[in-house]
């Protein structure tokens, strides 16, 4: 094969382009990061790296510029969003592969699919319109009156429920990662041998029991990725985010308070920066995302990598 | 309750779980999608793709330049895109098939398909906007390319992989060079794949707004040039439903509408293709 390709000179020709054209991946990265590097230098040099880490100030006025705030909120949207995602996601991944007649796995496995096509700003103006008035009215004020009396969990149910608020833009959250989520376990659970399952059957176990003690411990390492990936996408969600979040830079403990995420904050004062150590900041910020979600992508990968090596042996 | 009777009803509550939770997925697809297609039908018109954005709070006025501008930046990020990914596919599965590079690249662009996409805004930024001096068009579209490269290249190598190593030994066999090989039976055999890995990622990029927000920015007028700031259906979705006037919003729907349904159709088609091809 090698020989063959050393013989032709259009050969030699096509292989350089084509192998010009997969590098371009490893320049993209290699250059995002460059890129970033050097546009947030201005910032990097006055704010240091750790000060900017720690720091809660975030004031265009004074010039003085600290991530914290926009690290708090998108750590604790992407982490409270994986909490409502994960037990459905897997809920709805078991109901695919073990409980549903042949005849609707494939067609509920396309609708959920379909839910991960829709275009993320579809969901963040669904949840401005739709969502964030049925938080506001129904569902908020009901949690502060189960929740709001109660030591330790009042104060996640404090202030006046708004609708544009940290809960909200979690649920909508949840709802795009749902699907991501979903379909990786399902394929993890699809690799689960069926002699394995019907040598549990045979030993008199319920459908559960298989579920609970072969499907779900075999096929860990791939539920595992997948919900890392899915946190991975989270991390750099923008528009679901962006329209019911409210862009406020503090750190709150309600989470009926508004809030900013990294993505939110250059989304919205990204184009209107007009001070060179402001757009330097932000682009501060979008390296600090950027790896923080290439670190989070590559764990995931990782992990479905093993997973698969482990299966396919 | 006995032992039998407890794993009974055990077994019973988890499943009903798991059923509710499947039944609440397809509740919000249909809950969005319901709400997307009542809004919009009630705010599409001939207008909207015919006249071009009435002064903020006048009513009427449409969208022509939006929806035109939205066919230039994907047009021209399907342009620059799809070459580069199945050129670039095509060199991981053949030319360095089994290779540690190909493996690495691999990985490395499955990761890309998941960085944020407005970190890529940001940089297409700086690489494309900065020099200029203003927002242009052209910027959009390369961020839209950028992220367009990974889906093309993954789903490509994964199709040619899917080509039988025989079908090239028989060409060799016949004295073939290896590009012509890829090129009149390879490309061939794995066609219906690479065409639905590119109508994916039409679909995937037609919905990016983060990207566009600080690269192609946003145009009020018409305007074919795309060497200035052009218009998108995303970015006006975002400005609109953001903004103050009842027929912003409007309009915001109906262009949400449009928008879900050309992306569900060209992912339903790519599925389809698939499934007939690969059955």
């Amino acid at each position: 094969m090698a020989r063959t390709a050393k013989r032709n000179p259009v050969d030699t020709f096509f292989s350089i382009i084509t192998g010009a054209a997969s590098f371009s991946v490893v320049v993209l990265i290699i250059g995002i990061l460059i890129v970033l590097i050097s546009e947030s230098s201005l910032s990097i040099g006055k704010f240091g790296i750790w000060r900017f880490l720690v720091s809660t100030d975030w004031d265009p006025v004074r010039e003085s510029f600290g991530a914290l705030t926009n690290i708090y909120g998108t750590v604790v949207t992407t982490m409270l969003s994986l909490v409502i995602a994960i037990p459905i996601a897997i809920g709805i991944a078991i109901f695919i592969t073990e409980i549903s007649p042949n005849f609707l796995k494939g067609p509920i496995g396309a609708a959920i699919e379909l839910l991960a096509a829709i275009p993320s700003i579809i969901y963040g103006m669904w949840g401005l319109f739709t969502l964030s008035p049925i938080m506001s009215r129904y569902i908020e004020p009901f949690l502060q009156k189960v929740f709001g009396g109660l030591p330790l969990m009042g104060i996640l149910f404090q202030g006046t429920p708004m609708g544009i608020d940290i809960l909200t833009a979690s649920v909508i959250l949840s709802i795009m990662i749902i699907p991501f989520t979903a379909s990786i376990s399902r394929d993890a659970f699809n690799l689960t041998p069926e002699v394995v399952k019907e040598s549990a059957y045979a030993l008199g176990a319920t459908k559960w029991e298989v579920v609970k003690n072969v499907v779900l411990p075999y096929s860990k390492l791939g539920v595992f990725g997948g919900i890392v990936l899915s946190l991975g996408r989270a991390l750099g969600e923008t528009m679901a985010v962006a329209f019911v979040l409210g862009n406020d830079h503090r750190i709150t403990t309600s989470l009926l308070d508004a809030a900013a995420t990294i993505t939110v904050t250059l989304a919205n004062e990204f184009a209107e920066a007009d001070k060179d150590i402001y757009l330097s900041s932000l682009f501060y910020l979008a390296l600090v995302l950027f790896v923080m979600s290439f670190v989070t992508l590559a764990i995931a990968k990782f992990f479905l990598l093993r997973a698969e090596k482990k299966y396919t042996r | 309750m006995t032992r039998e009777q407890f794993r009974k009803a055990e077994g019973f509550a988890a499943l009903a779980l798991s059923t509710l939770a499947a039944l609440g997925g397809l509740f919000w697809l249909v809950f969005i999608l319901g709400d997307v297609l009542v809004h919009g039908l009630k705010a599409l018109s001939p207008t909207l793709f015919l006249n071009d954005p009435a002064p903020p709070g006048v009513e009427g006025g449409g969208l022509r330049n939006a929806f035109v501008g939205q066919l230039l930046i994907t047009t021209g990020a399907t342009l620059i895109g799809v070459p580069v990914g199945v050129l670039g596919g095509t060199f991981l599965a053949e030319y360095a098939r089994g290779k540690s590079i190909s493996h690495i690249i691999s990985v490395l662009a499955d990761i890309m398909v998941s960085v944020p996409s407005i970190v890529i805004g940001t940089f297409i930024y700086a690489v494309l906007v900065k020099p200029v001096g203003h927002f242009n068009g052209w910027a959009g579209a390369v961020a839209l390319a950028v992220i367009m490269i990974p889906v093309v290249l993954r789903t490509t190598e994964d199709m040619l992989s899917l080509v039988p190593w025989t079908l090239r030994e028989a060409a060799f066999a016949l004295g073939a060079p290896y590009y012509k090989v890829i090129t009149q039976v390879v490309y061939r055999g794995a066609a219906t794949g690479i065409l639905t890995g590119i109508l994916l990622s039409i679909a995937r990029v037609a919905g990016e707004t983060a990207p566009l927000l600080f690269t192609s920015f946003n145009n009020s007028f018409f305007s074919l040039d795309m060497k200035q700031p052009v218009s998108s259906l995303t970015v006006t979705i975002f400005q609109y439903a953001m903004g103050p006037y009842d027929n912003w919003h409007a309009q915001a729907w109906a262009a949400a509408f449009v928008i879900t349904i050309f992306i569900l159709v060209l992912t339903i088609s790519g599925r389809l293709l698939i499934r007939w091809r690969y059955k």
